[in-house]
């Protein structure tokens, strides 16, 4: 198994330096002028030349791109553009807020969306089974921006419980998690209910009941166990991708985290940031990646990497 | 059933389970991918709304002065209470040279003063420094400084401090981006401890009203000192608050300088928090856990003013906002009879009622009233039949224009570029509007003439500081584009020869009168569909009194007091 990592993060360094080359070049061939951008309207054009000059831009490209890269390979992600502070350390002030909302929220969509989902799929074709699909319905189609400000009228205005925006307080990461979680919840929920309504056909389940075993037994036990092993991927994915920054979620809360950077460093054509953050995201993903199938090898016993 | 395949990677579920649970996987995410797209919802404030006055270029905002000046001297009450104020945009820098963004330079202007002040009247006034001479040739400036003033590290503030802060500012190897009203300064020299003089190169009139600026704020010789050549992100400046925290992304917190020299404000502690989207801002608002925010969602503006919890500020502002025409594109925009039709086909008021809420004012000068220079020019009131007359003496039919407009860049720009497509489209003139993020839309209509794709093209455009010196650089060939943004590519010799007498004229009435000559001519041109000067909306609640704005779009509330 050791081996095993090592080999998926040794092979996980020319797919990073992939990433790095398609971001640059992507960048590069936005239209937009990175230093009249950042210049402002009202600067001279001597001014704009003095910062394309500051930021390296007016270097042919390859050489830029060698730049970029060899900083890379020492791990010096660069200057921001906008702000003239190291990438890394801006990425890093945002980062844990990111982080702090995609674990809450995969959490509460984990439990929630798993216990529908059995709860579903266990009284199949029932009413419960049916509230419970148009439920989900309703969270995979819903606007995250629409939700968060719904529930900002409701929670925050209407009610004063929660904090409308912003990361201060210890209560303020409730509504956006929950905006969040609202959408994976109905995913893991449709996943889990379909996974186990599979599962609960197989032969071996009607063994288990043969044998004497109770409802809840068969189950929990033994039906859940393997019907859960797809819904692990969805939600590592999930998990991935929430990383990544909901951006919406983190606009309309004023979430201090790294998707709205990324949305604000694109705008600005802050080629730095921008290469820091996506590349950052790809590490992540990456590892997260590799989590989830280290953590089916450890579920499923029957699984073995070589 | 297949049988059970127990090697490597098999599953428990059989291919045909297994494919079916992907497909649905798949599908389920794919109808969530479509769903969950980061696409702005366009109907109401578009989640870029802030951007609209925060980050074009309006520069030079000043230390703002509110109804009473810190100069008026005595005993006001001061309190221990915290005002949050929730913006827009989470600043770049806080360092005063790299001020580009009015809102940030707002929070700045807590921290650090300039040497002149702007008031609410769109006036200067005396600020660091008490007065101020101008020599004959207009060359030569000597400021007349406060005494008894220290910066918050303890420093004494004198003329050497100044000397200092300028020089920083004039450093090439200071990233600047709007330096160049400075850049005429041949020299400062420390006459004497109190006494500062300022060189120009050549005249510069607007001078004083460009020092107003937050760029140009005195930051403390150790700070000079100790960045040289790099933003200092803890200003150390005169001002009446402190620099206390910051937490990229979320807020700017400063503490009251009990050492102030002037009258010290009611707040203990200011918290500008950044929160993006403005409907979440109005929800703060509302919510109680904010008492002041700008640029609430346009579309809510009638029922905040409606609401007794809340007072709606619709400050004037600078900012115009027009569609300039390109007058160098071959067809009928090279026709002045041409752009005046278009001008009197464009329902401004309509639409500043139905798509803007009320939050502008028509214009009626290539300025806004709130410049130095400014003078009402002439009118062209919503007329569709006197256009079709024009249109018809100029025999222009099946006419199509190319027209370009930026989204989220100002308050309801994709919005009204599409109310102001239908006025056209009413007259017979057929339009293509097209639209790109603001940076590629920027590539786009900066350019020279021959490289031109639009006919027509929305922007925006408010001068850094309150004089017709900048408003007027967008008629000038020198401007034109790539040395400028003067993307109408408009050049008129009597506009010219006029607006290089009145650029360096000493005599203020004569300055005056030659501005508004000139602004009568371009009126009568029409290189832009003139429409509207935008309003800045500020709105905070009943509980807090005593706040105002600078006409730069800022507002102006260091000296805010619960009511």
């Amino acid at each position: 198994m050791l081996t095993y990592i090592v080999r998926r993060l040794v092979a996980a360094i020319p797919t990073l330096l992939g990433v790095a080359a398609i971001v640059f070049a992507m960048l590069r061939l936005l239209p937009g002028d990175p230093a009249r951008v950042i210049a402002g309207l009202l600067a001279t054009d001597e001014d704009v030349e003095r910062i394309r000059h500051q930021l390296g831009l007016d270097q042919p490209l390859p050489i830029q791109f060698l730049d970029f890269f060899l900083r890379l390979l020492r791990l010096d992600l660069g200057t921001s553009a906008r702000t003239n502070q190291p990438v890394m350390n801006e990425i890093l002030a945002r980062l844990p807020h990111t982080i702090e909302l995609a674990v809450i929220a995969t959490i509460i969509a984990t439990i929630v969306g798993v216990a529908a989902g059995v709860l579903a799929a266990s009284h199949h074709n029932s009413r419960v089974d049916y509230l419970i699909s148009a439920a989900t319905l309703f969270g995979i189609s819903m606007p995250v921006y629409w939700l968060g400000l719904m529930l900002i009228v409701v929670f925050a205005i209407s009610l004063h419980w929660f904090p409308a925006a912003g990361a201060d307080e210890p209560l303020s990461v409730v509504l956006p998690s929950l905006t969040l979680a609202g959408f994976v919840v109905a995913l893991i929920a449709r996943m889990t209910r379909s996974s186990l309504l599979e599962v609960l056909r197989q032969d071996y389940v009607r063994t288990a009941r043969a044998k004497g075993l109770q409802e809840w037994r068969v189950t929990y036990v033994h039906a859940l166990r393997n019907a859960l092993l797809p819904v692990i991927t969805v939600i590592g994915l999930q998990f991935g991708t929430l990383l990544g920054g909901a951006v919406l979620t983190e606009t309309v809360f004023g979430w201090p985290g790294i998707g709205q950077l990324l949305v604000d460093s694109i705008f600005a054509r802050d080629y730095p940031l921008v290469q820091g953050i996506v590349l950052t995201f790809a590490a992540l993903f990456i590892l997260v990646n590799l989590a989830v199938d280290v953590l089916y090898a450890y579920v499923d016993p029957r699984i073995r990497y070589h | 059933m297949a049988e059970r395949d127990l090697s490597g990677a098999a599953r428990v579920i059989d291919r045909r389970a297994f494919l079916k649970l992907t497909l649905g996987a798949g599908g389920v995410m794919l109808l969530a991918a479509c769903t969950s797209t980061p696409a702005a919802a366009p109907t109401t404030a578009p989640a870029v709304a802030p951007q609209a006055a925060a980050t074009s270029g309006p520069a030079t905002g000043a230390a703002p002065t509110t109804a009473a000046a810190p100069t008026t001297a005595p005993a006001t009450q001061v309190g221990t209470a915290t005002m949050r104020i929730a913006i827009g945009i989470d600043p770049d820098t806080l360092d005063p040279v790299g001020q580009t963004t009015t809102t940030v330079q707002n929070i700045v202007d807590y921290m650090v003063e300039s040497l002149v002040f702007l008031g609410q009247d769109g006036k200067p006034q005396p600020g660091l420094a008490e007065s101020w001479q101008v020599s004959p040739d207009g060359k030569s400036y000597t400021f007349k400084l406060r005494q008894g003033v220290a910066f918050h590290d303890g420093a004494p503030f004198n003329a050497d401090a100044v000397k200092q802060s300028f020089e920083r500012v004039l450093n090439k190897d200071m990233k600047v981006p709007l330096r160049s009203p400075m850049e005429r300064v041949d020299q400062v020299t420390a006459v004497d401890a109190s006494t500062v003089r300022f060189d120009l190169k050549a005249p510069f009139p607007p001078f004083i009203a460009a020092m107003a600026g937050t760029q140009y704020a005195i930051v403390s010789p150790n700070v000079a000192k100790s960045f040289p050549t790099s933003y200092n992100e803890q200003p150390v400046g005169t001002g009446p608050y402190l620099f206390k925290s910051r937490t990229k992304g979320s807020e700017v917190v400063l503490e009251r300088n009990e050492k102030y020299w002037g009258r010290k404000p009611y707040y203990q502690t200011v918290q500008f928090r950044v929160v993006p989207e403005a409907a979440t801002r109005e929800s703060l608002l509302l919510a109680n856990q904010a008492e002041m925010i700008i640029l609430p969602p346009v579309s809510d503006i009638p029922k905040l003013q409606q609401n007794s919890q809340v007072k709606v500020l619709l400050a004037p502002s600078n900012r115009t906002i027009f569609v300039a025409i390109d007058v160098t594109r071959p067809g009928p925009t090279q026709d002045a009879k041409f752009r005046q039709a278009l001008n009197y086909a464009v329902d401004k008021e309509g639409i500043i009622k139905s798509v803007l809420f009320g939050a502008a004012d028509p214009m009626d000068a290539p300025m806004s009233s709130m410049l130095f220079g400014y003078c009402k020019a002439g009118a062209y009131p919503y007329d569709p039949n006197k256009a079709k007359q024009l249109l018809q003496e100029g025999g222009y039919s099946n006419v199509a224009l190319k027209m370009g407009y930026p989204t989220g860049r100002y308050v309801q720009d994709a919005q009204a570029a599409q109310a102001i497509a239908g006025n056209l489209r009413d007259v017979g003139i057929n339009v293509d509007p097209q639209t790109s993020d603001w940076p590629s839309y920027l590539a786009q209509i900066n350019v020279p003439p021959d490289k031109s794709t639009f006919d027509i093209h929305m922007l925006g455009w408010a001068p850094g500081f309150l004089d017709a010196f900048q408003a007027m650089v967008q008629f000038k060939k020198s401007a034109w584009p790539p040395a400028g943004l003067a993307t109408s590519h408009y050049s008129n010799p009597q506009v010219e020869d006029l607006l290089s007498k009145a650029d360096q004229n000493q005599n203020e009435q004569e300055r005056a009168q030659q501005y508004c000559e000139a602004s009568k001519l371009i009126w009568n041109d029409a290189p832009w569909i003139f429409l509207w000067v935008q309003k800045f909306p500020i709105v905070h609640s009943v509980k807090v009194k005593n706040i105002g704005s600078l006409a730069i779009e800022k507002f102006s509330a260091i000296y805010a007091e619960p009511a």
